[in-house]
């Protein structure tokens, strides 16, 4: 088999969100790199729906932008509704959110990966690693073209063995009208990686001119957009369009010229058609093994979960500016076409739909994240990273901000340089990563406010001030931007403490804005101040009690935080350990104590025992 | 409010003795040793004062002595309060240091603190690890004990539906634009003042507050006349000097505890039983019948100048070995004729009310009946109760702060932050609560799915 001579310091095996993120972040990282897709027409496609961001979701696509990624750029330039999730609710739990043209979303991805210095792209399917001395050391392809890397990145979705399932129709692929990738499970196996399925699913897609809105509810975007990217701190050189080829020129203004989504309901009749076909549906006959996530049912599991239901919502999003194309948000099923079509016809506005594509469940293999280390690469072998749905998550967020950390520590791997690990405490993307290298998953596993302890930390528009320390580390963002990030940061903390030193009448500035939240009284010099800066000021003043509180629950738990745990300790032969603590450790061999103490069961004086047996040398 | 990161404990056993050391270590010491005295005592200098709690009221005679870091054994400030050795009044001096924003220290937390700040050799540390180590097994033991009893019945349907109304609130915290129903706050108020509810039910039966308000339950029993009350005179009398923390203030106590060795004791003194009763009598027994029911100890009072009564059914259940003593009375007017049969296995003693004779014995056989086992009040159940009522008291203020932002209609993830937070005290107590396990709650009960 021919072997292309150059040697690459990362290859990404995939180009969907979390492929993208890395193949861009190891390039920008200056490590010569290649990604390989199997169709690269598909690149950055969104496979479910048109959407980016949401409660949480939201978040990591600003963390994303914070660390130099892609996605909220091409997000903010190719959304076509925004919306800001949560408004009425605090500043921590409010999320942007958007609706996009899903092929300019995708041109837009596969015209920067183009554009992008030390990144080459080669269409081709990975059928196999190769490995040496239990380090990976390149991939074969289908086309017989063996390539050679330092570092490689597995992101290769729900790809791996996939099957869809359209009630009792079978099709091979890890998305209608894909291949799917057969023989690389294969390659796992033999390195001893471990396999298990996850099954999710995705709605019909309704040709727009067939549907009657003016019987459904309009949701509209708001007026006033809020766009993922930080561009108080960059330049607006980065937002283009790729309808200007070769040039990098604003289309649209981002948030301009929005669309309208849609709401309509289920009836009583689709209640009936559902339930009468249950047996027909590929998941109720038991033609799917893999697990489903929760927080995505498919119609079927609503109405057999909550049968009192009158009826359930049901969103129709555009697929962009220039299609017809309507994706049926709520309406995931794998029961059979006709069966769909009925049921698209019981529902109010859609009695004369068509289905241009019918919806599909697919089962698939991943990899449980508990294999891998914090690095996201894998413990078993060598120089082998992850990320994406391999790694049991769903959603393009969860994807991508795997992906881009992925991506980094390929690249720095390659140079000798130690990982990039984000905290729980920083932002949601150390949260994932840690619930998954310490806890796996048993379902697809999505990012939730609530999975984060110190969420109040996190609002979206903090992701850069959060994780400016990596910044400094780690060159993700170009010089001028960290520069500017690092002013916005000291002008916050000037009137930070402006506010709270200076008294008006009844206390300082700071008491006034505990108490009342008054926005028009402030000093003129204050309300003049840019909106970004102005509104981290006020949330950091208004929140103080709690965000002290998490600081001191924070620093207490982090003077065994970062002590590290050697690889081989044996844990069922220490002395004192109670036995089921020592089983879980040996189970889950936590990296450093603070992972330890996370793990259920494990108790404060198993810690204590370790932390003296470490500071001994008695341990590995 | 000082700082969370000055922790708490007792450093001696708490069994009786001439004194008690309590230990307090932290960043924020001086703050709190000038909050309870007025100022910081000098370093290393003992300093002899009142201890008042916060409420102003005398706990306890004691010496303070203030330990300036790193010259200490955590590396830290250090405040060391010796009180007398009665456990009674050191677990009070506990509670007010706890309620000034101490931290109940983890068990091995000042050794992993003199550790850390390199205060400790190794082999030392080692040691001190070893010993913790055994001690909180045998809390553990105590405290699996009662949680598999009907404390951690209520515990777990405590956990349970607090974890319901956590889903509550955050469901419509990450799901907002999901077909939930209408957000309605007063449910929310309702539903958290319903879990705060059962809270302050549990924290008032709590087996540490037992203990510590009720002490071990003691019920004479014996026919009227045969000199009861004067026993128990002469049994309190004897003791209440060393009893009271605070003349007048704690009337109740007075009249129906005290301490005997390092143990509380609650005597409940019983309507007199007779065997052809009136029906007002009948009631006085059915009361009878009904206190014994969570007795820990009987003293059954005979009058050695009487016949011995006939007992109740269930009273005579109860009664065993473990946890009876005949007293037979009137010891210097008469001596008894001959004991029942059946009572006969029980161990006796003679006393006499009048005079005073037996009652040191009986006060000794009190003691090694409450430490023979079935009545344990040892250190470790002691312990770990009280940790379980401190967090069950942090879960009921955090309730309180989220039912007060609720109505004051504050962001809903700041109530959420409250009841995160009772919650997570709940699990000081079953074990950590997942997250996973609200996420099963919330799939379970809302249709999220868009």
């Amino acid at each position: 088999m021919p072997t292309q001579s150059t040697e690459f310091d990362v290859i990404v095996c995939g180009a969907g969100h979390a492929g993208i993120e890395a193949a861009l972040a190891a390039a920008r990282l200056g490590a010569k790199t290649l990604v390989l897709s199997g169709n690269i027409d598909t690149m950055g496609q969104m496979s479910c729906n048109p959407a980016i961001g949401g409660v949480a979701k939201g978040h990591i696509v600003r963390e994303i932008d914070a660390l130099g990624g892609e996605m909220a750029v091409a997000a903010d330039v190719t959304g076509i509704q925004f919306r800001l999730l949560n408004a009425s609710k605090g500043p921590a739990v409010q999320s942007p959110r958007v609706q996009c043209d899903k092929k300019a979303y995708q041109f837009r991805m596969k015209h920067t990966l183009e554009l992008q210095a030390n990144l080459q792209i080669f269409q081709a399917t990975v059928t196999g690693l190769i490995y040496a001395k239990g380090k990976v050391i390149g991939c074969k392809t289908n086309l017989d073209i063996e390539f050679r890397a330092k570092t490689i990145v597995i992101t290769t979705g729900t790809f791996l063995k996939a099957l869809m399932h359209i009630g009792q129709n079978k099709n091979e692929g890890g998305r209608m009208g894909d291949h799917n990738a057969k023989t690389l499970s294969n390659s796992f196996l033999e390195a001893g990686i471990e396999l298990e399925r996850l099954k999710t699913g995705t709605p019909p897609r309704l040709l727009g001119r067939s549907i009657d809105f003016s019987q459904m509810q309009e949701q509209k975007g708001d007026d006033d957009p809020t766009l993922f990217g930080f561009y108080d701190t960059r330049g607006e050189e980065e937002l283009f369009h790729v309808e200007q080829f070769g040039e990098r020129r604003l289309g649209w203004k981002p948030g301009t010229e929005q669309v309208s989504c849609w709401i309509t309901y289920t009836s009583p009749e689709s209640q009936r058609i559902v339930t009468n076909n249950l047996e027909k549906s590929a998941m109720y006959s038991g033609e799917i093994s893999g697990t489903g996530p929760r927080y995505c049912p498919s119609i079927e599991d609503k109405y057999v979960r909550f049968k009192d239901r009158e009826r359930h919502t049901l969103y129709l999003e555009p697929e962009g500016r220039n299609t017809n194309e309507y994706y049926i948000n709520g309406l995931s099923t794998s029961l059979p076409y006709d069966v769909q079509n009925d049921l698209i016809h019981s529902i109010e506005g859609l009695e004369k739909a068509q289905i241009l594509r019918p919806a599909y469940a697919v089962e698939y293999d991943f990899a449980p994240p508990t294999q891998l280390l914090p690095s996201l690469e894998s413990r078993k072998i060598e120089n082998l990273y992850f990320a994406g749905q391999i790694n049991g998550t769903s959603g393009y967020e969860e994807a991508a901000g795997q992906g881009l950390i992925a991506g980094v520590n390929a690249a720095r791997k390659a140079r000798g340089e130690s990982p990039l690990i984000l905290k729980r405490h920083e932002g949601y993307i150390g949260v994932m990563i840690d619930d998954l290298v310490t806890k796996g998953t048993k379902e697809p596993y999505r990012m939730f406010t609530s999975r984060a302890e110190h969420r109040l930390l996190f609002n979206h528009s903090s992701a850069e001030l959060r994780l400016l320390h990596h910044l400094d580390l780690v060159d993700l963002v170009p010089p001028d931007r960290l520069r500017r990030i690092k002013e916005k940061l000291k002008h916050i903390e000037y009137w930070q403490n402006w506010l709270e030193q200076n008294t008006t009448a009844g206390g300082s500035w700071g008491d006034l804005i505990r108490r009342s939240n008054p926005t028009k009284e402030l000093p003129d010099d204050f309300q003049n101040v840019p909106d970004p800066i102005k509104n981290e000021v006020l949330l950091r003043i208004a929140y103080r009690g709690y965000l002290e509180r998490e600081r001191k629950q924070i620093k207490r738990l982090s003077e065994i935080e970062d002590i590290q745990l050697p690889k081989d300790i044996n844990y069922l032969n220490i002395k004192g350990l109670k036995k089921e603590s020592a089983l879980k450790l040996a189970e889950t061999t936590p990296f450093t104590l603070g992972q330890a103490s996370r793990i259920s069961g494990v108790n404060p004086s198993d810690i204590g025992i370790l932390l003296v047996l470490l500071k001994k040398g008695n341990l590995g | 409010m000082i700082n969370s990161d000055t922790i708490v404990g007792l450093a001696t056993p708490s069994f009786e003795s001439a004194i008690a050391l309590i230990r307090a270590s932290g960043p924020e010491i001086s703050a709190l040793a000038t909050d309870i005295l007025g100022s910081c005592p000098l370093p290393r200098q003992a300093q002899h004062d009142n201890y008042k709690d916060l409420q102003g009221q005398l706990l306890d005679d004691v010496l303070f002595c203030f330990f300036k870091g790193p010259h200490s054994y955590t590396g830290e400030d250090i405040l060391e309060i010796s009180c007398h050795g009665n456990p009674f009044i050191a677990q009070k001096i506990i509670d007010d240091l706890l309620s000034r924003g101490c931290q109940m220290a983890e068990p091995g937390e000042f050794t992993r603190r003199a550790f850390l700040n390199g205060k400790m050799d190794l082999s030392q540390a080692e040691a001190v690890m070893d010993l913790i180590r055994a001690r909180s097994d045998r809390a553990l033991e105590a405290a699996n004990r009662q949680l598999r009893g009907a404390l951690g019945k209520r515990i777990t349907l405590l956990v349970d539906k607090l974890l319901q109304v956590v889903a509550g609130i955050e469901a419509y915290i990450d799901f907002p634009d999901e077909d939930l129903p209408p957000e309605d706050q007063k449910q929310h108020i309702d539903s958290i003042s319903s879990v705060a509810e059962e809270t302050d039910k549990l924290l008032a039966t709590s087996h540490y507050g037992n203990i510590v308000r009720d002490g071990v339950r003691t019920i004479l029993i014996g026919e009227p006349n045969a000199g009861k009350s004067s026993l128990l005179n002469q049994i309190v009398g004897y003791n209440r000097a060393i009893v009271s923390p605070e003349p007048g203030t704690t009337r109740d106590f007075l009249e129906e505890r005290f301490m005997l060795g390092p143990h509380c004791i609650r005597f409940l003194d019983t309507a007199g039983l007779r065997s052809e009763a009136q029906s007002i009598e009948k009631l006085g027994i059915e009361k009878t019948v009904e206190q014994s029911a969570d007795a820990d100890i009987f003293l059954l009072i005979l009058d050695s100048t009487q016949p011995p009564p006939p007992l109740p059914d269930p009273i005579k259940n109860r009664m065993t070995l473990q946890n009876t003593i005949l007293v037979c009375n009137k010891n210097d007017l008469a001596e008894l004729k001959e004991i029942p049969r059946e009572f006969s296995q029980f161990t006796l003693l003679k006393t006499s009310a009048l005079d005073g004779s037996g009652i040191t014995e009986l006060q000794e056989a009190i003691i090694s009946l409450v430490e023979s086992g079935r009545t344990v009040i040892g250190e470790d159940l002691i312990a770990i109760s009280a940790r379980h009522a401190h967090a069950l008291s942090e879960v009921s203020q955090c309730l309180l702060n989220a039912q007060k932002k609720l109505a004051s209609q504050e962001p809903l993830e700041l109530v959420a932050s409250d009841l995160r937070s009772s919650l997570d005290n709940l699990g000081q107590i079953t074990g950590r609560i997942d997250n996973e396990q609200m996420l099963d709650k919330l799939f379970a009960s809302f249709c999220i799915g868009k």
